[in-house]
């Protein structure tokens, strides 16, 4: 049984403008103990969806889903008691910014122990030898110093794993990191990445790594989702995706990167900017800035649909009436 | 056009900027009477000639913002010599200074937060000239909008508020008020770090072609690597206020010298599977700047150090055609091509 089973969930919020749609007919499915890639641009949706998700969306959203199950469970029938308790203990979030997820007049220690006591109780030496070890796993140095310290006496990265250990003080089963080293330096970013999939794999926990760098995806997470103004656009083995994408957005995405085009003066950019809340066009969203676009793209919306069958990872879907070949990849700018 | 001589072909040869031995040292406080020397930037020397760009590539506290602030002229530096166009930068008269800030403009990183939010695009970019000349205002609104169609946006954005803006095209008014004044440098903050990859993409076409327009140097201080070794000739790696190599895009990216520079280039993430390299793990956290490890600065977290490094401070001196600060970096370059091979 999967951990995490998604259905068709769609976010809408309710604007002066009207009703913007930010998340429509998604589907994802995550197994125990995998690592799923979430990318995408500002605005396509990943935040949102993990926040419908924690149920943490303001009041304005509406969510809807034909199923929407964790751990065997139906999230939508749950009493909010009930949902709260699940979300607490077996679903943990750490967030891009780690100096401004901690609140900076406690100290690490404070916040810490805050976490271990909601969730798992104990006296109060049993859970400070339990935060201690939780520094430790995270691999902050001294750690019983480290807790009567406030977040501004620590860097970026120490933060990082300070929330990183909030996160897994409670054994989730579920971890959703969402952009967790957008904010550090290179060096300091391979660090976080590696302690995360160690932990990841040392727990068996599944997680969600969701993040707009597609390097940072390819090196860490099995299989990798696309998103495009709300919708999924391309799924597959992360190695799939990116050496083959067959969504032209995906494609665009890949191509658009300098990584790709050494010697060369020229990028090749995406025409246009992602559609807002009144400019959405009909058809497939990505039809007004896609080469590849033709007549059927502009009347109605593609379906995310498998094709070629692929290894034992999960099947490849695409959302696309024209996918990409190999061909059409090999036409460089 | 007020300033032709920027185009004068004689002017491009000579260097544009030329920096020996810049150094910032800032007192700083540690508690009741007690004063100690921060050492942001010691010993950095560049020279930099019209088209030509230089990346500054290093991590938190390794001196980059410090150094864009003295080549901005906006802080003087500690020692050392800073000449713009050939006139002195480090230590002008402030007729020499007010010309010299002209020359030199900024493109600050986060363009949400280097607009003015209360003012029109129109306002913002026509600033500098209000400022520095004295333009009348119907010419100041021509060459705005000039400007404006330059970085490709319309001539209708001139009244608007950068609110109604996406951040790549706010990144372009950045850019566009920063030409105002016809620079001959731009120093650009991490430029595109902020922005997505498609609009990424769109800016570095845009600062590629201005740069060929108008004959612009760029320094172009990032962290990315693989934007880096896109849009530099050349580059300098610092690490803790001292460069630990300098040198061409070829030379750096083919052949890394130092060990700083082979972990960052392992550490920088890729979409390519089969370039899944072997990634350097360097342990521990950047040092601080207050208390500066002794010897080479990098040897507490260098997969290479030797007891050596703690005790003597290797200068930046010529191996094999770029310049590195490292006792051991001729052996490393051999141990590194068997390795390859």
């Amino acid at each position: 049984m999967a951990l995490l089973d998604i259905e068709q969930l769609s976010v809408s919020f309710d604007t002066d403008e009207g009703t913007f749609p930010a998340v429509s007919d998604l589907s994802l499915t995550l197994e125990e103990g995998e690592v799923l890639g979430i990318v995408g641009e500002s605005g396509s949706g990943k935040s949102v969806t993990m926040l419908a998700m924690m149920g943490l969306l303001p009041f304005n959203a509406r969510v809807k889903a034909s199923r929407f199950h964790f751990a065997g469970q139906d999230m939508q029938t749950l009493s909010d008691r009930a949902r709260r308790r699940l979300t607490g203990n077996d679903i943990a979030m750490i967030f891009q910014e780690p100096s401004t997820s901690l609140n900076p007049s406690f100290t690490i220690g404070f916040q810490l122990l805050e976490a271990i006591k909601a969730h798992e109780g104990g006296g109060r030496r049993q859970r400070r030898e339990r935060a201690i070890e939780l520094l430790d796993q995270v691999g902050i140095p001294a750690p019983a110093k480290r807790l009567s310290d406030y977040p501004h006496q620590l860097s970026g990265g120490m933060n990082q794993r300070v929330m990183i250990a909030m996160a897994i003080a409670c054994n989730p089963r579920l971890l959703i990191a969402d952009e967790p080293t957008t904010a550090l330096d290179v060096t300091i970013q391979a660090q976080i990445l590696d302690l995360l999939l160690r932990l990841q794999e040392e727990r068996g926990m599944g997680m969600i790594l969701i993040t707009h760098d597609m390097g940072v995806v390819a090196g860490a997470a099995k299989r990798v989702a696309v998103m495009y103004a709300g919708q999924l656009m391309e799924t597959g083995t992360s190695h799939d995706v990116f050496r083959e994408p067959a969504h032209p957005y995906t494609g665009a995405l890949l191509n658009a990167l300098p990584e790709r085009h050494p010697g060369t003066t020229r990028l090749p950019t995406i025409p246009g900017v992602v559609p807002g809340i009144n400019d959405r066009p009909q058809g497939c969203l990505f039809h007004p800035r896609c080469a590849h676009a033709q007549k059927d793209c502009r009347a109605s919306r593609p379906a995310l649909e498998a094709i070629h069958a692929e290894t034992g990872l999960g099947t490849r879907h695409v959302r696309c009436y024209h996918p990409l070949n190999e061909e059409v990849l090999e036409i460089a700018p | 056009m007020s300033r032709p001589d920027i185009l004068d072909k004689s002017l491009l040869d000579a260097p544009l900027m030329e920096a020996r031995d810049l150094v910032q040292t800032y007192q700083v406080r540690q508690g009741f009477l007690r004063r100690a020397e921060l050492h942001a930037v010691r010993g950095v020397s560049f020279t930099l000639h019209g088209g030509e760009t230089l990346a500054v590539v290093g991590e938190s506290g390794c001196g980059k913002s410090t150094l864009a602030r003295m080549l901005t002229l906006v802080e003087p530096p500690s020692s050392g010599t800073l000449s713009v166009g050939g006139h002195d930068a480090a230590n002008p008269d402030r007729q020499t200074m007010a010309a010299l800030r002209r020359d030199v403009q900024m493109v600050f990183q986060n363009p949400y937060g280097s607009l003015n939010p209360r003012k029109r695009i129109g306002t913002i970019l026509e600033e500098p000239l209000v400022i520095n000349t004295s333009t009348p205002a119907d010419e100041r609104r021509r060459m705005a909008q000039d400007m404006l169609a330059r970085v490709g946006l319309r001539p209708e954005h001139y009244d608007r508020y950068p609110h109604m803006f996406s951040g790549g095209q706010r990144q372009r008014i950045a850019v566009a008020r920063a030409l105002m004044l016809r620079p001959r440098v731009l120093v650009l903050d991490e430029p595109v770090s902020a922005l997505d990859v498609s609009v990424q993409a769109q800016v570095l076409n845009l600062l590629n072609d201005l740069q060929e327009e108008f004959g612009l140097a760029y320094l172009f201080i990032s962290h990315d690597l693989s934007v880096v070794r896109h849009v530099a000739d050349n580059v300098m790696v610092m690490y803790l206020g001292r460069p630990v190599e300098v040198g061409s895009r070829e030379a750096l990216f083919e052949t890394p010298r130092h060990p700083y520079t082979q972990a960052l280039l392992s550490a920088t993430p890729s979409v390519n599977p089969d370039e899944q390299r072997h990634r350097i793990a360097l342990s521990g956290e950047l040092p601080s700047p207050l208390s500066p490890p002794s010897g080479c600065a990098f040897h507490r977290r260098c997969p290479h150090a030797r007891p050596e490094c703690a005790d003597r401070r290797p200068e930046l001196r010529e191996v094999g055609g770029a310049q590195v600060a490292c006792h051991f970096a001729e052996e490393l370059m051999v141990a590194r091509e068997s390795g390859a091979a």
